[in-house]
Parts: C-alpha cells; sequence; structure tokens
C-alpha cells in the first residue's frame, strides 16, 4: 500500500467520524443528514470507513461500564461518589436520579402500603418517595411498601419497569410469587403473569432467589439464588425448582413502556398474549396450530385494528370480526 | 415478502434503494444496530401502510425527516439516558448489511472478550489527553457533547472535533 493511499484511507476515516460525531450530535439538522447521504453515496470506500468507526464505537459503547471501571484509578471529576461503580454506563441516568437520591426519607413516617392496579390498554408510572419509578403495564397490580431498613413491592400480577434509586442500608425486595428480587439501584422489568416470572435486567445487578417460604418447602436445588447481570434473562414457572436464565434484548423487553412491541421471532401465540392485555376487546386465533408461527417485527400500540392491519403484514392471518372479539384465520393466499 | 407492492410510490422506491443509508444513520443516532433495525422496519411499515397520494418534492428528505421523527418518537416515551444506556448493546449486536450475528456468545468466548476488553482500555488510555479526556466525559460517562464542553471549558465545536480525532485513532487502533 503507498504511502499517498494511506493518507487517502486516514482522512477517509476521519471524515466518517466527523460524521458519526455529528450524526450523535443532539443538534443534528435535516440539512446535515442530506448531506451524510450524499457523503455515503459518492464513493463506496466512505460507507466502509464509516462502518468501520461506528463498529469501533457501538462496541467502546458497549463496554463503556468495563472500561470505565477499568480507568476508575485516575479518575476525571471528584464530585462522582460511590454510585459510579453501578452507573458509569449512564452519567445521564446518574444525574436525572442523583436529585432524588439525596432526598431525605422521613424515618418518623410509618411505613404505609400502597396498591396501584392498571386496566387492560392501561400504563401507569409511578414515583415512589424514595426517588425510584416504577412503570406499570397493562393489567398489572402491586403493592408497595416503604420501610426504614426496606423497600418492599408485591407483584401481584402483572409487569412493571423498575428503576431504582440506589440505597444501599434500604434494599429494594419484590416479591412475585415464590420468588423474590433483590436489588440495590438499577432498571429492570419483572413480568408475572398466569404462573410465569420473567426479570430482565437492563442495569445493574439483580439478585432473584426463593421466597423464605419457598426455599423450606422445596428441593436444595430450588433454593438457589441467581445473579442478573445487564442483559440477562430468568424465566421461572412458579412451583416449578427450577430457574432458566438466557440473554435478552431489554430494548424488546422495555418496549411496552414507549407503546411499542418488539418482536424477533417469537411465537404468534406469545404476541397475541401481549396484544390482549393492551386491549379490551379479545383476539382469538381460530386455528390454535397458528400460534407456533414465528414473527418478527414492531408493532405500534394505537388502536387495536390498525395493530391487527401491521400484525397480518408479519405473520400470513386475516382478521374477521366475532361476536367474542377479533378472530385470527390462516391466510394462506398471502404467504410469502 | 411485502416489499416493493407498489414500485411506482416514489417515497418507497427511495426507501428500498436508501435503507442501508437510514440504517446507518440512525444505528449511530439511537447507537445500536438492533434498535436501528427496528427503526428502519418501522418506518418501512409507516411508509406501507400510508396514504400513497400526495405530492412529494423530495422523497429522500422526506425519509430522513421522518427517521428522525422516529427517533424523537422514541426519545419522548423514553428518557435519554434509557437510550444512551449502553450496557446491553454487546449482547444485541447484529451485523450491518447481512444477518444477525448469534444473540448469546457461548460460553468460551469469555476468555476472548476479556482479552478484547483490555485492548479497548489501553487503546482509550492512550488517547491524546484532551481527546481522551472528551471521550471519556462524553462516552465513558454518558455526557452529552454540550454537558462535556461546559466541564472541559471547550466551545461544543471543540468537543466535537476531539471525539471525532479519539474516534478516529480508535477505529485505526482497534479494527480488524
Amino acid at each position: 500500500m503507498s504511502e499517498a493511499w494511506i493518507r487517502v484511507e486516514d482522512a477517509r476515516r476521519g471524515a466518517a467520524a466527523d460524521w458519526l460525531v455529528r450524526l450523535q450530535s443532539a443538534d443534528l439538522t435535516e440539512t446535515e443528514a442530506l448531506r451524510f447521504d450524499s457523503w455515503l453515496a459518492v464513493h463506496p470506500a466512505n460507507a466502509v470507513a464509516y462502518d468501520q468507526v461506528l463498529s469501533v464505537t457501538l462496541e467502546l459503547e458497549a463496554a463503556a461500564p468495563g472500561i470505565a471501571r477499568a480507568l476508575k484509578a485516575t479518575p476525571l471529576r471528584r464530585s462522582t461518589p460511590t454510585r459510579r461503580g453501578w452507573f458509569v454506563a449512564g452519567g445521564l441516568a446518574a444525574a436525572a436520579t442523583l436529585a432524588v437520591a439525596v432526598m431525605p426519607f422521613s424515618a418518623l413516617r410509618p411505613a404505609a402500603t400502597q396498591t396501584y392496579v392498571t386496566a387492560k390498554g392501561e400504563h401507569r408510572t409511578v414515583r415512589l418517595a424514595d426517588g425510584s419509578v416504577l412503570d406499570l403495564n397493562a393489567g398489572s397490580a402491586l403493592s408497595v411498601t416503604l420501610a426504614r431498613d426496606a423497600r418492599q413491592v408485591t407483584l401481584m400480577q402483572g409487569e412493571a419497569v423498575f428503576d431504582v434509586a440506589p440505597d444501599k442500608a434500604r434494599p429494594f425486595l419484590i416479591a412475585a410469587g415464590d420468588r423474590t428480587v433483590r436489588v440495590v439501584g438499577t432498571r429492570f422489568d419483572v413480568r408475572r403473569r398466569d404462573g410465569q416470572l420473567s426479570v430482565t435486567v437492563e442495569r445493574g445487578l439483580v439478585e432473584v432467589r426463593p421466597t423464605e417460604a419457598a426455599a423450606a418447602a422445596g428441593a436444595a436445588i430450588g433454593s438457589r439464588a441467581f445473579r442478573l447481570h445487564p442483559g440477562q434473562r430468568l424465566d421461572h414457572a412458579e412451583g416449578a425448582p427450577d430457574v432458566r436464565v438466557s440473554a435478552a434484548d431489554p430494548a424488546q423487553v422495555f418496549a411496552w413502556r414507549t407503546g411499542r412491541l418488539i418482536y424477533r421471532d417469537q411465537p404468534l401465540g406469545d404476541v397475541i398474549a401481549d396484544l390482549n392485555q393492551q386491549f379490551p376487546r379479545p383476539i382469538v386465533l381460530e386455528d390454535p396450530a397458528l400460534a407456533s408461527t414465528r414473527v418478527s417485527g414492531v408493532l405500534v400500540l394505537d388502536d387495536q385494528a390498525a395493530v391487527i392491519r401491521r400484525l397480518a403484514l408479519l405473520a400470513p392471518i386475516k382478521a374477521l370480526p366475532s361476536a367474542r372479539g377479533v378472530l385470527l384465520r390462516s391466510d394462506t393466499a398471502a404467504k410469502p | 415478502m411485502i416489499v416493493a407492492q407498489d414500485a411506482t410510490d416514489p417515497l418507497l422506491a427511495a426507501y428500498l434503494e436508501r435503507r442501508q443509508s437510514l440504517l446507518r444513520f440512525l444505528a449511530a443516532r439511537c447507537g445500536s444496530l438492533a434498535v436501528a433495525e427496528d427503526l428502519t422496519q418501522e418506518l418501512f411499515l409507516k411508509l406501507a401502510g400510508r396514504d400513497p397520494g400526495g405530492e412529494i418534492g423530495n422523497p429522500t428528505a422526506m425519509l430522513y425527516r421522518m427517521a428522525l421523527n422516529l427517533m424523537l418518537d422514541r426519545a419522548r416515551g423514553d428518557s435519554r439516558a434509557a437510550a444512551r444506556d449502553t450496557a446491553w448493546r454487546q449482547i444485541a449486536r447484529s451485523e450491518i448489511g447481512g444477518q444477525d450475528v448469534a444473540d448469546d456468545p457461548p460460553a468460551d468466548e469469555a476468555a476472548a472478550s476479556a482479552q478484547r476488553l483490555r485492548q479497548l482500555i489501553a487503546a482509550v488510555q492512550d488517547l491524546p489527553p484532551q481527546a481522551g479526556r472528551a471521550f471519556r466525559l462524553h462516552k465513558l460517562e454518558g455526557l452529552s457533547h454540550a454537558e462535556t464542553a461546559r466541564v472541559m471549558g471547550l466551545s461544543v465545536k471543540a468537543v466535537e472535533k476531539h471525539v471525532s480525532a479519539a474516534l478516529k485513532a480508535l477505529t485505526a487502533r482497534l479494527s480488524p
């Protein structure tokens, strides 16, 4: 490779890095977006250089917590207290919760239990006195007790995202069926429907262990506690001794909060179950065998008819109104 | 496939031609290829679902405007912090222009990734001081360009230059 060629490559990489930084800036304009499009199109090598910078950037962003921890020996700012280890991945997240984290908690107030319930199709955000924020998905019920020595939530039914304000002195405990979820400060999703529990972690560390009653009743294998890291998901059938830990994309699990459901190769039956939590008119599959059809795609949750129309783009189905709700029938004519 | 159901629709034609560019655009904006894929598909569903009538002056401009709006819609319901939260991104990693890469890496890759992490750390440590500081504040501590500028006592433009220089140096060193 000649020296001149290396210089050209180097300049291209510089331009690619400039573009990436511009695209990530908050004040990006439409004109700049169009100039970026032209720059990509003008020479195939531009796209190659851009992909390299993008790929390295995404890798570094993904590894940011680990890198930051390693570099902690030489801190940049003195004003970051012990919370750093937990929140390096999102300095903004830390900034956002900092104000509430220092809010004094009145130890004199008796620990009252508050219950929150959401109806079908209703989403609700609850801000607790300790600064934690709970987002309740549709068809959920939970109760909260903020005591002096612990913050306790009982998830009776449904699903919620927990954004927990850090407080090492008062652990955040969530009882869901025969498992207890214990956290210090983090963001994760707990779902309990029809005896199936799942916990997905977006940030921080979460521990899931059997309740004392379940541990006493269950076999030794069932009494194990699991620590979940970001991107991990735990599934457990209540009453069963075992749990399953797998990798999950929190963006998919958390999407209901933004009014969208994201599926990657998931059975249609699960999609219908989720939709039935969102809308009062039940959706029924005519042929139960349809439930195993794999579905990938994004469903924006606005009105039920529109959602079903979009679903029909992702799976070979058509919708028929029926006395009980909406009937989905296999539409072989629409097979891709 | 539902693609090209109406090839005469200029917006749909522009989309099909520019899908990769839009994907690259969105990947930088949202910091995740997986999310960018979803948004690119969402954009398509929006296009396919709209009324094809009506005059469109510049289809490409329209596409990018829609893509930017999609990001805004997303940011509205979601905190910026969550959008920037990167801890899980590696898990959902996919390749641009190709198929999705396996979602869960086998356990024996742990050693390889630990070695890679050491490479990443060394590369960040070796950055020139100002570029390194801007990179660490922006990428590792999650400050915005403006916040980084405030902490460093520089203009936003200068911060962007430093971050860009850091990314260029890191790419030169870390690209396969």
